[in-house]
């Protein structure tokens, strides 16, 4: 006969206990004695032990008792029971949340009776909740002390499974052993308080030749409570999950005979690593932390290892033939690297951690929609959406009206250099630590050349396929990127599509292309994908800040100023949602401090020449903006300069915009639009009153923004036009005229801009600044003085080796070398003699040229001059040599560690912010269910992740 | 404030407020337009000149500076000799050693020290003449017969409008008579218009002093039309080379000429002599104004004898040139003498003796398209002699006459025209030796042609300078100097136009702007 005891160990499980007392107390087979442990409980758990088993059944013990030590004290206490074969004295582990079905120790006893050598016993486990889904029918690991259930994720029972098998180990919930063997094995390591302690004690029950099994007919349901993180844990102060994944390494490392362990130890090393990186991918930097410091911990204490693997000592070697069998095969681990990458690549899946038998894949999520990349893919698709139906014909109205810049030799003017170089140079521009563009400069590259850089990488390194695409395409691109960023915000299609056309032919637009101005251009594209990663970042998502950080760092590199719109419609925005929902305060500061950390060296030097923050990349022309913008131009987002349209072409936006003021649903949007408008058309006018130097700052960022506000104002309630046209009558008749009110400011914006071309002071076919005689004749670090008469005054600039490339215009010569050359100039220029040609020679100048026609009295002073030669001189330029070749520059001083750490430091932050902002798996914020999350949660709630381990 | 927020107009309403404002805001603060003022040129002292005396051989060289800069300077007469060494191998300037990182670049002290490193950068010049040290006064030194050219460099207080002359005179032979001619400034480009190889033998005389080889190319307009050779018309001088061109192995026939002196690359400087025959005269072609839709023919005395006017159309149009002749009494086209017809490329004459001779006057010539002129003045007697003057830029800037003598048999004079404005110009005598005399005021009416007759002051019998200095608020002035020794055969003669001294540059406003790579 057997005699059984059964040891219930609670630990604030009361949610559970009363069921699990009941369940205990109602088996079939009656239990001989029962005993309740309870380890410090504060929720009455001890109460309830009491109640059942009455009061000299319950032992009391600290809180910090991990189970294997309560069941070792229980047991040094409890004597022996008369039986007539030792063997038979039994003992039945069960967790205050774990209830085992009424059956289930009679299923148990009967399938030990059937096998002598079955030393341990475990029931089936079943969810807690969901009743009918298999948590586990007894356990392996893998050599790298993964978990396996060799389940599939929440697989339903239906009897699939329902052989009793030999396993590696089963549960210590409802685990039934025989006292005999328990105390040859001394039981669960008390070092293990918490996770594996099963493993450990099965795999040595195994290794000295005893049988565990799983017996399905008995049935045990299982909250995980610990693992799931429905208590917290006091047995130990570390991590859950680093806890499980180190005691899994270390019952592995002990158990393990010792070629099998350096095998091991090695695999795990390098599987730590891989792992580590995919986690780091998968964004979880928390698991990959946890990772790292699990493998180190025991690397660091081989000590400890050592007196583990000793208590262990006796028969591994011999017993490990009956356990290696049992293990997960060791492909398994590619498979499930195969299966991990094809779910990351799909976006969904997680990154499995060290094991866990629910892959518990989430319920897709809609809370981070990827409208900007929506793929539902095909043919109709393609041609059935309004998006690109739009595209196409903002692409058609582009090639009309940029019919003359888009074929021909060099495009530039305005605020663009030539566009010469190309990808490779755009790197080397912005990686080198000195540059000897010009004077030479040992100030930071601006960031935007590395942008472009990226961009022209992926446009086959074409920097100029790249400028042309961004600047020329700045109408369609800015259109999809409207109609896009307008998915979640504007349900009505056809109030999209006007919004996007509208947006895309702002006037903002037009002037972006027509002065050559990229910065804008980039900003102009990027601004409604701003608003709708916004509108994510104040409902808290994480991973939109990150997106919305990175790409307002892209905007800020080009145009500074859109950062300080951006961070005060962001403080707005954190003090009237920030208390609203969580998150939103750390999210916001994701997003405005992402560019303030990758853009940090370079912004330093914007904020000691706080006038840059209202300029732009590129050259800075007085001509490209209107100091004296009228009042009503500001009104009507007009930002003056060149290739605008007449005021009144915004009319019809303003007016619609005005006319959504009138309803009464919807305001709250329509205020946020109009403030937005008022917002920007007011630092716009600030703006457009400034100038830095002799340069008048161009209002086009503000206005951009201020016409998105006033879009989003106008479109949000467009869809009660339809309401208002069912409506018929005197109603549909307003509905006509808004709607002819507002498609009249597109069509009447794109039929001007065809009008009057998109061209000047931008054009295709600029003459290459730089003599090709002079490219030839030049040494490396030898440049060209060019100067050009402009505006009564003679401008100059140097050329290396070429024209210059996008972005040297905005690097700083040091201030004494620019006076320097500013004097050579001025003297050489005036023909009066003297050692300004010697002195242009020690800044490296070998060539001075003239683009022609040549002014005379500029070609005499030049030929006076007995230290130059002239080269030639024609109707289109003219160039001098020096007569004695420069000496070239002495190579700058050796590399600047400093700046190539920051490099290095940039790109890893850049990287990781690309990582963080781009789907893939998440992580559940698992803090907010750590004390008391009701037990009953909303199944759309994703369940932990963690690994199942026995509480 | 409730109601307004539940009114259907109350967010219009404020809306409505808030543009109101904004446009107030933006309209209040819309600054006053501002005339953009172009910065202005600064003038600034010239720091370095170096000019050449083609043939000085036999001549007197006349070296002056006006007095003003109280820096250091010097201004060393040399003989042009090419270098042992090759000019690049040379350790000439040392660049590196000079960086003058100051920004004050414009002024003068600088380019005064700095500038003395000019001379030997050139390396072409050697066996020293003399060293002018002093400004303000006249250096005048009799050269030898077959010496070398003469290099004048001029650095700091000494080149801020060193003018420099050469005079010879003959008393026989075929080179009987005065023949002047301003030491000029090597240049890419040079125009000399005047008889042709068939009426006198004509000699360019090129030279290069400067460190680089300069590619000289000769171009000449005939009567009939531009000159082609089939044997070319180039030549290249080396550092420190010159060269005496017979224009006739070039093209033996024009009876008028025009020749263009022009440098593909390097500098030149050139000078052209015309020896018109045993008794009919010898002088130099002084270098005519570039081609241009207006020029002046400033200088021309008010001797008798015949005045020969020849203007040259170097483009590829005809033209007609209208000739207006700014006089004593007023400025008007002269009849029958109106114009003259130009064909394209080619070089016409006009006799304005009846017109002009006798008195001075100064012609204005304009056309469509750019043109060049000369003019040839003959002086009277028996034996002839004759004078040039070309075209001339006004002397907006002051200008220097170098070599000025009045004595018993030789007179000399100004011949100043304002031909569009009324202008004073202030004239200063610097002398050879002696006190300085106190500079005294001319006015010019507008439209007038005024000649002064230069009276050598007390105690400078020897020679003299001149500087003529327009003062502010003058129109143009264009002038010549005249130069005359009566002989019992006949009037010798030599003019020359005044040129605009070399005394300031204008130092253009700069700008350092990457936009400069754009038009």
């Amino acid at each position: 006969m057997h005699s059984v005891t059964a040891i219930v160990v609670a630990h604030d499980g009361a949610r559970w206990l009363k069921e699990t007392l009941t369940a205990v107390l109602r088996q079939t087979r009656p239990l001989d004695r029962v005993v309740g442990v309870d380890n410090g409980s504060r929720d009455g758990s001890g109460q309830l032990l009491t109640e059942a088993f009455g009061p000299s059944n319950v032992l009391s013990m600290s809180r910090s008792t991990g189970f294997g030590e309560a069941v070792h004290e229980v047991l040094r206490r409890l004597p022996r029971a008369q039986v007539q074969e030792p063997g038979n004295e039994w003992i039945w582990l069960l967790h205050d949340d774990c209830a085992p079905d009424t059956q289930a120790l009679q299923a148990l006893l009967w399938a030990a009776d059937q096998d002598p050598k079955a030393a341990i016993l475990g029931p089936k486990l079943r969810d807690w909740l969901d009743r009918r889904v298999l948590l586990e029918m007894g356990v392996t690991v893998s050599r790298s002390g993964r978990r396996d259930t060799g389940l599939e994720p929440r697989e339903y029972d239906q009897g699939q499974h329902d052989e009793i098998r030999d396993v590696l180990s089963v549960s210590t919930a409802g685990m039934l052993i025989r006292r005999e063997v328990w105390e040859a094995l001394s039981g669960l390591d008390p070092e293990l308080p918490l996770f594996r302690d099963d493993l450990d004690l099965c795999w040595r029950a195994r290794a000295a030749g005893h049988r565990v099994l799983n017996v399905p007919d008995a049935v045990a349901w299982h909250a995980e409570a610990s693992a799931r993180r429905r208590r917290r844990i006091s047995a130990s102060n570390e991590h859950p999950r680093r806890l499980d994944r180190h005691n899994g390494l270390l019952v592995i490392m002990a158990n393990l005979p010792f070629w099998a362990l350096l095998r091991s130890i090695a695999r795990n090393i390098s599987g730590s690593l891989v792992r580590t990186v995919l986690f780091l991918l998968a964004k979880q930097p928390a698991n990959a932390l946890d990772e790292v410091a699990a493998l180190s911990s025991i690397l660091v204490h081989p000590r400890r290892l050592r007196r583990f693997r000793k208590a262990r000592k006796q028969d591994r070697k011999q017993g490990y033939a009956a356990v290696e069998r049992l293990l997960t095969p060791p492909g398994a681990a590619f498979r499930r690297l195969a299966d991990m990458v094809q779910s990351f690549v799909a976006g969904e899946g997680p990154v499995d951690s060290a094991g866990r038998h629910h892959a518990a894949t989430g319920e897709p999520s809609q809370e981070d929609g990827d409208e900007l990349l929506t793929d539902s893919g095909g043919f109709q698709w393609v041609f059935g959406n309004p998006g690109v139906a739009l595209c196409l014909i903002l692409v058609a109205i582009t090639v009309a009206a940029e019919r003359s810049l888009l074929f021909g030799g060099l495009l530039g003017g305005g605020a663009l250099v030539p566009v010469t170089g190309g990808a490779s140079d755009l790197w080397r521009l912005y990686t080198e630590n000195h540059h000897t563009a010009g004077l030479g400069s040992d100030t930071w590259a601006p960031p935007y050349v590395a942008v472009l850089a990226a961009l022209s990488t992926v446009f086959f390194g074409k920097t100029w396929l790249a400028v042309s695409v961004l600047l020329l395409g700045c109408v369609p691109l800015a259109g999809l990127s409207a109609y896009a960023a307008t998915k979640t915000m504007i349900a009505y299609t056809p109030a999209r599509v006007w919004l996007a056309a509208t947006y895309a032919l702002l006037p903002v637009a037009t002037g972006v292309i027509a002065s050559g101005r990229l910065g804008t251009a980039i900003v102009f594209v990027l601004l409604p994908v701003y608003a709708a990663l916004a509108t994510r970042v104040v409902a808290g998502s994480r991973r939109a800040a990150w997106g919305f950080g990175l790409l307002l760092a892209v905007g800020t590199a080009f145009a500074p100023l859109v950062y300080v719109l951006v961070a005060i419609l962001g403080g707005l925005a954190a003090v009237s949602f920030g208390g609203v929902r969580r998150g939103v305060g750390l999210s916001l500061a994701i997003g405005l401090g992402t560019p303030l950390v990758l853009l940090f060296p370079w912004l330093i030097e914007i904020v000691r020449d706080p006038g840059r923050i209202v300029l732009e990349a590129g050259l800075r022309d007085a001509a490209l903006a209107d100091p004296r913008l009228g009042a009503d131009s500001l009104l009507m987002l007009s930002p003056g300069g060149p290739g605008v349209p007449p005021v009144w072409v915004t009319a019809g936006l303003v007016a619609v915009a005005l006319a959504a003021l009138l309803l009464r649903r919807h305001q709250m949007v329509v205020a946020i639009g109009w403030g937005a408008m008022l917002f920007g058309v007011l630092v716009a006018t600030v703006v457009s009153r400034l100038s830095v130097g002799d340069v008048p700052a161009w209002p086009g960022v503000p206005l951009a923004l201020a016409a998105t506000g006033l879009l989003v104002a106008a479109a949000h309630p467009a869809h009660r036009i339809a309401e208002f046209r069912a409506a018929g009558g005197l109603r549909r008749a307003g509905a006509l005229l808004i709607v002819v009110v507002a498609f009249a400011t597109p069509l009447a914006a794109a039929s001007m801009w065809i009008k009057s071309g998109a061209e000047d002071p931008l054009r295709r076919g600029v003459r290459d600044p730089m003599p090709v005689l002079a490219a030839v004749g030049s040494a490396k670090g030898q440049s060209t003085l060019l100067m050009r008469p402009k505006e009564g005054r003679l401008t100059y600039t140097l050329l290396s080796g070429g024209a210059p490339l996008i972005g040297e215009s905005d690097l700083k010569p040091a201030e004494s070398a620019r006076l320097g050359l500013e004097s050579a100039v001025a003297g050489l220029a005036s023909g009066r003699g003297g050692t300004y040609a010697a002195t242009l020679a020690s800044y490296g100048v070998q060539f001075v040229t003239v683009p022609g026609p040549v002014d005379p009295a500029l070609q005499r002073a030049l030929d006076s001059d007995p230290a130059l030669v002239r080269v030639s001189l024609s109707e289109t330029t003219g160039l001098w040599r020096m007569a004695t070749p420069a000496p070239v520059p002495p190579p700058p001083a050796g590399a600047d560690s400093r700046h190539r750490i920051w490099l290095w430091a940039q790109a890893a932050l850049v990287g990781l912010v690309l990582i963080l902002a781009s789907p893939g798996a998440r992580t559940d914020d698992l803090d907010e269910q750590y004390a008391d999350a009701p037990a009953e949660e909303p199944r759309g709630r994703r369940r932990a992740r963690e690994d199942r381990v026995p509480a | 404030m409730k109601g307004l927020i539940e009114n259907r107009f109350g967010l219009l309403a404020l809306v409505l407020v808030a543009l109101a404002a904004l446009y107030g805001v933006a309209y209040a603060s819309r600054p006053a337009p501002v005339v953009h003022k172009p910065p202005q040129a600064v003038r600034a002292p010239v720091g370095s000149v170096t000019t050449v005396c083609p043939a000085p051989g036999g001549g007197r060289v006349s070296v002056v500076t006006p007095p003003g800069a109280q820096t250091p300077g010097a201004a060393t007469v040399a003989e042009i000799q090419p270098p042992t060494a090759k000019p690049e191998a040379q350790p000439t300037a040392k660049p590196e050693a000079q960086p003058t990182g100051k920004p004050d670049g414009k002024k003068d002290d600088k380019s005064g020290k700095a500038g003395g490193s000019e001379v030997q950068s050139d390396g072409t010049t050697g066996k020293p003449v003399a060293t002018v040290r002093q400004p303000g006064v006249l250096w005048q030194q009799e050269i030898t017969p077959g010496s070398e050219p003469l290099a004048i460099a001029a650095t700091g207080s000494m080149a801020a409008g060193l003018e420099t002359a050469q005079t010879a005179r003959e008393k026989s032979g075929s080179q009987r008579g005065l023949a002047a001619v301003r030491c000029v400034e090597p240049g890419a480009n040079a125009w000399f218009v005047g008889p042709g190889p068939a009426a006198a033998d004509v000699t360019l005389y090129v030279t290069n002093v400067d460190a680089a080889p300069a590619d000289v190319e000769i171009m000449i307009y005939s009567g009939e039309g531009p000159v082609l050779s089939d044997r070319g018309n180039g030549l290249v001088l080396q550092p420190g080379q010159h060269r005496a061109v017979k224009l006739r192995d070039l093209a033996p026939s024009p009876l008028v000429m025009a020749v263009e002196v022009s440098t593909a690359s390097g500098r030149v400087a050139a000078a052209v002599k015309a020896v018109l025959g045993e008794g009919k005269g010898v002088d130099w072609l002084p270098i005519a104004a570039e081609p241009s839709t207006r020029v002046v023919v400033p200088g021309i005395p008010g001797t008798a004898g015949l005045r020969e006017l020849y203007v040259t159309a170097p483009g590829e149009q005809d033209t007609v040139v209208q000739v207006k002749a700014v006089l004593k009494d007023g400025s008007y086209a002269l009849k029958n003498k109106e114009s003259v017809d130009v064909p394209a490329g080619s070089t016409a004459t006009l006799d304005m003796s009846t017109g002009i001779g006798g008195q001075p006057a100064a012609l204005v010539l304009s056309s469509d398209v750019p043109i060049v002129a000369g003019l040839k003045i003959t002086g009277t007697g028996t034996s002839q002699d004759v004078a040039f003057t070309a075209g001339a830029p006004s002397i907006d800037l002051g200008s220097v006459v170098a070599d000025a003598r009045a004595s018993r048999k030789q007179t000399s004079g100004l011949v100043l025209s304002a031909p569009f404005a009324a202008a004073t110009v202030k004239i200063q005598f610097l002398p050879k030796e002696g006190p300085v005399p106190a500079p005294f005021d001319v006015q010019i009416p507008a439209a007038r042609t005024k000649e002064i007759t230069l009276k050598a002051p007390p105690g400078s019998k020897a020679g003299f300078s001149v500087a003529v200095q327009p003062q502010p608020g003058s129109g143009p002035v264009y002038g010549g100097r005249v130069l005359t020794e009566a002989t019992p055969q006949g009037l010798f003669i030599t003019t020359q136009p005044l040129a605009l001294a070399r005394t300031w540059a204008l130092v253009p406003p700069t700008k350092d702007s990457p936009s400069a790579v754009l038009p």
